[in-house]
């Protein structure tokens, strides 16, 4: 390495081809475990699934199952779990925007702990969180007897066992989601923008409008995408805090399986699933390549 | 709208809400754990007297519930070492060589945490059930890892890209073998990030109920799925104390993590506990 001028923090040992050879070598027989796994007991299983859902009763082809699962009370399942899904990606986008922003302007040691408050649930069990709102939204919960209490006009409120219940729930268990990924572009957003803006005499409300909401429009998206597409499979609170009624395709799932053994039946709302879930990714995937597209466009002119 | 001067209306209406969120975050967790010292039973919050009564009944031997404990503690150490063994090699071979097929393999990693679990739990299901291994403990700690996995994989990858391969380079240059290499300088450097990645598989296994669920018997329920029972059928009071465990396990295992980090001198930044933002 004498006569190489190399600058500071940059030293490297030049690596010969017989290492280069080593690392790629190395790599190969070390992602070897993991794949074979996943191929055994992710893959597999899952093609599984999708040929159950196209065999029929005696063996052969059929989309009866999928015809079934698209018609009648079935259909109805699936599109209120859409609705589920769709109202939750909405609410936790709302209340995780107004909480993602507040914690962008705290000062570091609220912010921090805020986080904290955000984050820490998230590792707690769901079920231990849904039967924490279950005691909480009864009809003599927290929330009931403050609301009596205070004589607020139509208390009681039926809070549970219905959709409002499922979706307090499952809202609960998305918003750490879209704390973070809003936080993340939050905080990327390039202050010197909106003072810039804020200089040329722009108000508060065109600046928020104009500049702010379209800076961090693609964390909106991710977010929202995100809580949706976790939501359709979700099961905890729905099973728990919906009603009598199935409420949601991954109830359905576990009933035909455990109790009707309609496995063929099961197989198909899982593909379904993972059809809408695939429809999501794209969707994502899609809004992120025009995104870096555009950038990069940009960036050579 | 960072950096602009703030406006005094402004700033108590997103104190307020902020303050309203965070409490709407806290307070399930909150009343789980008053409620578990309550002597009235399920549901009455706050409660009139204290007793330490279903924290005994859970713990009671032979009951239910410390049979569930106990077999839920046992799939989560063979999740945890199965993870542990996938990500180790995994992440080398993500973080540190040049992988043909980088991005198939990576996107096949990332996979199970965007799949619907119940695809995955019903597939793990039609897969054992043939072989009449539902119920078998070892099984459920395969299909658990198919969960944890990745989440080891991806913690163990940010530890290795974050250790300075110079280090290796010059152990190298001064002769040290790969193996020596890997011992003396990769291991130690590479320690908190193996122990998190242990705490976060432990917690995976410990908490999951669908893959549980699916491919549990009524001999062999693990402790989620006893929970999810309880709640929706019975009406056992005892349900608070184990959530309550619950709840103290969680923050035990994320107080833990932070301390190693912290111990080891990694500057975390915001939200850096979790391991999991895919897609941002």
């Amino acid at each position: 390495m004498a006569g190489t001028a190399l600058a500071p923090g940059k030293v490297r040992v030049k690596k010969t081809s017989a290492m280069r050879g080593h690392r790629s070598r190395l790599a190969l027989v070390n992602a070897v475990p993991v794949t074979v796994f996943l191929l055994v007991l992710f893959v597999y299983p899952i093609i599984g699934v999708l040929s159950l859902s196209l065999k029929g009763d005696s063996g052969g082809f059929t989309l009866h199952w999928y015809a079934d699962a698209l018609s009648g009370v079935n259909l109805s399942v699936l599109l209120s779990t859409l609705r589920i899904s769709a109202e939750t990606a909405v609410l936790s986008l709302l209340v995780g925007f107004v909480l993602a922003h507040a914690i962008a302007r705290m000062r570091p040691v609220f912010a921090a702990l805020a986080m904290l408050i955000v984050v820490v649930p998230h590792f707690i069990s769901a079920l231990v969180r849904t039967y924490g709102w279950i005691i909480m939204l009864g009809e003599h919960g927290l929330i009931n007897s403050l609301a009596t209490s205070v004589h607020a006009p139509g208390a009681p409120y039926s809070l549970l066992y219905n959709e409002t219940g499922v979706v307090i729930g499952t809202t609960s268990v998305m918003l750490p989601y879209t704390v973070l990924v809003l936080q993340g572009v939050m905080r990327g957003v390039d202050g010197r923008l909106l003072a810039a803006a804020a200089g040329f005499g722009a108000s508060r409300l065109t600046i928020f409008r104009r500049i702010y909401l379209p800076l961090v429009a693609p964390g909106i998206g991710t977010a929202g995408l995100l809580s949706f597409i976790l939501c359709l499979g979700y099961y905890i609170t729905p099973a728990l805090m919906g009603g009598d009624k199935q409420t949601v395709v991954a109830a359905l799932i576990d009933q035909q399986v455990m109790k009707q053994d309609q496995w063929n039946s099961a197989a198909a709302f899982g593909v379904i699933l993972l059809l809408l879930t695939f429809a999501g990714l794209g969707v994502l995937g899609l809004a992120k390549l025009r995104r870096t597209k555009a950038h990069a466009r940009r960036s050579s002119s | 709208m960072m950096h602009l001067p703030p406006t005094r209306a402004g700033h108590l209406a997103r104190a307020l809400s902020a303050t309203a969120i965070l409490l709407f975050l806290a307070m399930p967790i909150v009343i789980i754990l008053v409620t578990s010292f309550g002597a009235d039973g399920i549901g009455t919050f706050p409660p009139k007297e204290y007793s330490t009564h279903w924290y005994e009944q859970m713990a009671a031997p032979g009951g239910n519930w410390a049979t569930s404990i106990a077999l839920s503690s046992l799939i989560a150490a063979l999740t945890t070492v199965f993870s542990l063994i996938l990500g180790a090699t995994a992440a080398t071979a993500l973080a540190r060589g040049r992988l043909p097929l980088h991005t198939a393999v990576y996107g096949l990693v990332l996979a199970p945490l965007l799949i619907p679990q119940v695809v995955i739990a019903l597939g793990l299901f039609l897969f054992f059930e043939p072989a009449g291994l539902l119920g078998s403990p070892l099984a459920i700690a395969l299909g658990h890892t198919v969960l944890a996995a990745p989440i080891a994989i991806l913690i163990m990858i940010s530890t290795l890209k974050a250790i300075d391969e110079r280090l290796e380079d010059a152990a190298a240059s001064m002769g040290a073998s790969r193996m020596t290499i890997a011992r003396r300088i990769t291991f130690p450097l590479a320690t908190p990030g193996l122990i998190a990645a242990a705490v976060f598989s432990f917690i995976t296994s410990f908490d999951e109920f669908f893959i549980a669920q699916f491919m549990s018997t009524p001999d062999t329920r693990t402790l989620p799925v006893l929970v999810f029972n309880a709640l929706q059928f019975d009406v056992d009071p005892t349900v608070t104390a184990v959530s309550a465990v619950l709840i103290a396990l969680a923050i035990l295992a994320l107080a833990l993590v932070t301390l190693v980090r912290k111990l080891s001198g990694h500057r975390s930044q915001q939200g850096g506990v979790l391991p999991v933002e895919p897609l941002t």
